[in-house]
């Protein structure tokens, strides 16, 4: 009986201790089930807070970046702002130091040549910082494109020369026959030869700036390597090691003497790396300086090539060259052909006259170099004849028989040796004297449009203005000019949309347009306008010449084409070439 | 004090004495519990000292003796509960050292609210080790039965000298133990 008690106590026991198991187990389960709750809950807070986060970075990054684009808007409105009105003064300041020639105001010309050069100053230090700005920002894009590197040295050589008169010094340009093409960004590499020379002009009196080019193997590739010598005022190693740093020069009594922002070797050093190359300076001090800038040519498949002009064969008028030998004739010929004209020689003036009536030429070449051969009698008797006296007659002269010519009634007169491309744009010209050129002038900026059209005026070309864009259009709608200069930034219809529209309408297509602004232009904006504009003038960067001898030979462009739709059936002639 | 603790005495009382002396233990006892323990369950340590001591009056021997054979008996059963706590250990100084820092720990992770209590130790030289034992409750014997059940289970021979730090109260005590073969040399 006990025993069975026991066993009722203890299964009793057992069943109580199982349901405070049961129990504890439900509690537990809750509990579980809660901290599960809580954990989930924490966990959709980290989501919300990993989002939040998130968006708060993000909103950071987007700041950051409308930081940088008003940055870059700034600058690049900056530059518009300085550029265009440090345009009208260095303009200005060409245009009355050209006429103070004329004028009996000789006192006034150290004055405007010191507002020109300030002009100048200031608008390189503007380009500069702005290239500086840009070359830190990772901004500078690269424009590659294929160019001839012997017609860059020309250039670069045509654009120094002035610089050298002003401390005495001499200018050689050594250069390889064979330079061949490059493919990098001429730009830069021209702005990286201009630092260069203009640096060692700057830092040698009397002596001799030396530029030297040659093509050079660069590992598996090619490039061209520049040198820019001088015996100049040198610089101590220490000044050396200081040279590339931005705004420093060897020293603080280098600036104060030769001015100079000492930003031009920073840029230079920036340009040659980021074209692959580099450049580096050898100098003794009181001894002079060297300067090598390795430039490779991104051309991979580029051996040493010569570049090949491409022409059609298409006959666009008729030129009678009269000459006293073949070799000369030969000379003159050879241009015009290729460019299409045909030509026909005479080696006698009674030759010449005989052809010019039987042939009627758009025009005839007349040497009068050689006293031997008669040639100022042809030009009297092509003058005299009722028949012959509108063929337009261009003199090849020596430099004094230029006014007798023209008093015997040349239309123009050209040098020996004879320059081909002078040679096509005289003959352009002369082909049609009756046409005054009218160019358009398409410019917000009023000083900037009077300044442009006063250079143009002087070159005897009739001017147009238009302030905005919407009258540009309507300028054009009205009569179409055999050139337009386009600035970008403008109210309302800006450069870009009038260049669109002049591209996509059939009559206005042809018009060579010139792009002239100081807007600080990208690489995407600079491809576009290379392809929908003939040329692209920075406003300030360029000099008068330029602009007039890029206007002008787009003006003859222009006649010369117009010169083409002239029919040629004029029967045979003796043909050279 | 953990419910498995008064399980398993009862488990050994049961099978070591008899179901009768068990239940005895249980029915002439005032117990807060009534005697009713599960496992899983958390009881006051004063009832497993009220257990022991009728044991003793039941059996007429000696509560410390008592202890101490329940200690090694739970060391065998933990064994067998726990496996996943015996592995990597491959000798007595090894597991009685990890006491503190492993297997303390998994218990509170388990059981947050449990009353541990801490085990510090010292190795004078090798073969020796000193194991300080320190509770706000006298369970110094089981302690010692436990570390008797620790050098069995791991079959080595070792001379236990035991001092009392909590003046004959059993909350602290000092265990040096030293292996055999140590000793010989």
């Amino acid at each position: 009986m006990s025993n069975i008690q026991q066993l009722e106590r203890r299964l009793e026991r057992e069943r109580q201790a199982r349901k405070a198991a049961e129990a504890i187990a439900e509690e537990k389960t809750r509990a579980i089930y809660e901290a599960n709750v809580s954990l989930q809950q924490l966990n959709n807070r980290l989501e919300e807070l990993v989002e939040q986060r998130t968006a708060e970075l993000a909103a950071a990054r987007d700041e950051a970046v409308r930081a940088s684009k008003a940055k870059s808007d700034f600058l690049a409105s900056m530059s518009h702002e300085l550029r265009t009105p440090l345009n009208a003064i260095i303009g200005y300041s060409e245009i009355l130091l050209d006429e103070s020639e004329d004028q009996v105001q000789p006192q006034v010309r150290p004055d405007l040549e010191k507002i020109r050069g300030a002009g100048r100053h200031l608008l390189g230090l503007i380009n500069d910082i702005l290239d500086l700005s840009k070359i830190e920002a990772g901004k500078m894009d690269l424009f590659l494109e294929t160019f001839d590197v012997a017609a860059l040295l020309d250039d670069v050589q045509a654009t120094v020369r002035p610089l050298m008169a002003e401390n005495g010094n001499t200018f050689a340009l050594h250069r390889e026959t064979q330079l061949g093409m490059l493919r990098s960004d001429q730009t830069k590499v021209r702005q990286i030869l201009l630092n260069l020379v203009s640096n060692a002009a700057k830092f040698t009196k009397d002596g001799q700036i030396t530029l030297a080019a040659r093509r050079t193997r660069l590992g598996a590739g090619y490039g061209v390597e520049f040198e820019v010598s001088d015996r100049g005022i040198g610089m101590t190693p220490e000044q050396l090691s200081r040279l590339f740093q931005p705004f420093s020069q060897a020293d603080a009594s280098t600036t104060r003497k030769y001015g100079g922002t000492g930003l031009g070797l920073a840029i230079t050093r920036h340009f040659c790396r980021i074209l692959g190359g580099d450049v580096t300076v050898a100098s003794e001090f009181g001894e002079g300086s060297t300067f090598n800038v390795i430039v490779p040519d991104n051309d991979s498949n580029a051996a040493i090539a010569a570049p090949q002009p491409v022409w059609e064969q298409r006959v666009v008028g008729t030129v009678l060259v009269v000459e006293d030998g073949r070799e000369g004739a030969k000379s003159l010929a050879e241009p015009l052909t290729q460019e299409g004209y045909r030509v026909i020689a005479a080696a006698a003036g009674a030759d010449g006259l005989r052809l010019a009536r039987e042939q009627k030429p758009d025009a005839i070449i007349l040497d009068v170099v050689n006293p031997e051969f008669d040639g100022w009698t042809i030009l009297r008797l092509l003058k005299t004849d009722a028949e012959l006296c509108d063929i337009p007659v261009i003199l090849v002269t020596v430099l004094g028989d230029r006014d007798m010519g023209f008093a015997l009634g040349a239309a123009e007169h050209l040098t020996k040796p004879i320059n081909p491309k002078e040679l096509l744009r005289l003959l352009a010209r002369v082909q049609r004297p009756e046409i005054t050129p009218d160019v358009l002038i398409v410019d917000d900026d009023q000083s900037t449009r009077g300044m442009l059209r006063r250079m143009l005026v002087k070159e005897g070309w009739r001017v147009r203005e238009a302030a905005n864009g919407a009258e540009g259009l309507e300028q054009l709608a009205r009569a179409v000019p055999a050139v337009m200069l386009l600035d970008l930034i403008m109210p309302e219809v800006d450069g870009f949309e009038v260049l669109r529209a002049v591209r996509q309408t059939a009559a206005w297509r042809d018009i060579p347009v010139v792009i002239v602004t100081s807007k600080d232009l990208s690489r995407d904006e600079l491809e576009w306008l290379r392809g929908h504009a003939m040329d692209v003038f920075q406003k300030g960067a360029y000099s008068r010449a330029e602009l007039i001898a890029a206007v002008r030979a787009m003006v003859d462009a222009a006649r010369l084409a117009s010169s083409r739709t002239v029919p040629t059936d004029r029967g045979e002639g003796k043909d050279v070439a | 004090m953990k419910g498995i603790v008064f399980t398993e005495f009862l488990e050994m009382v049961e099978r070591e004495f008899s179901p009768e002396i068990a239940d005895r233990l249980l029915v002439g006892t005032e117990l807060a519990s009534c005697g009713i323990y599960t496992s899983v369950g958390t009881y006051d340590h004063a009832e497993m000292i009220v257990l022991v001591s009728r044991l003793s009056r039941e059996t007429g021997i000696d509560s410390h003796d008592l202890m101490m054979a329940f200690g090694e008996y739970l060391f065998r059963r933990f064994k067998i509960l726990y496996p996943k706590y015996f592995e990597r250990m491959n000798s007595s100084f090894a597991f009685l050292t990890r006491i503190e820092d492993y297997i303390h720990v998994e218990v509170h992770k388990l059981y947050p609210e449990a009353e541990l209590p801490t085990f510090t130790y010292d190795v004078p030289q090798p073969g020796r080790l000193v194991l300080t034992y320190q509770s706000t409750r006298p369970f110094a014997s089981l302690a010692e039965g436990l570390i008797r059940g620790c050098l069995a289970h791991f079959g080595e021979d070792a001379d236990i000298q035991v001092e009392d730090l909590s003046d004959g109260a059993g909350t602290a005590a000092r265990f040096v133990i030293t292996q055999r073969d140590t000793l010989r040399e």
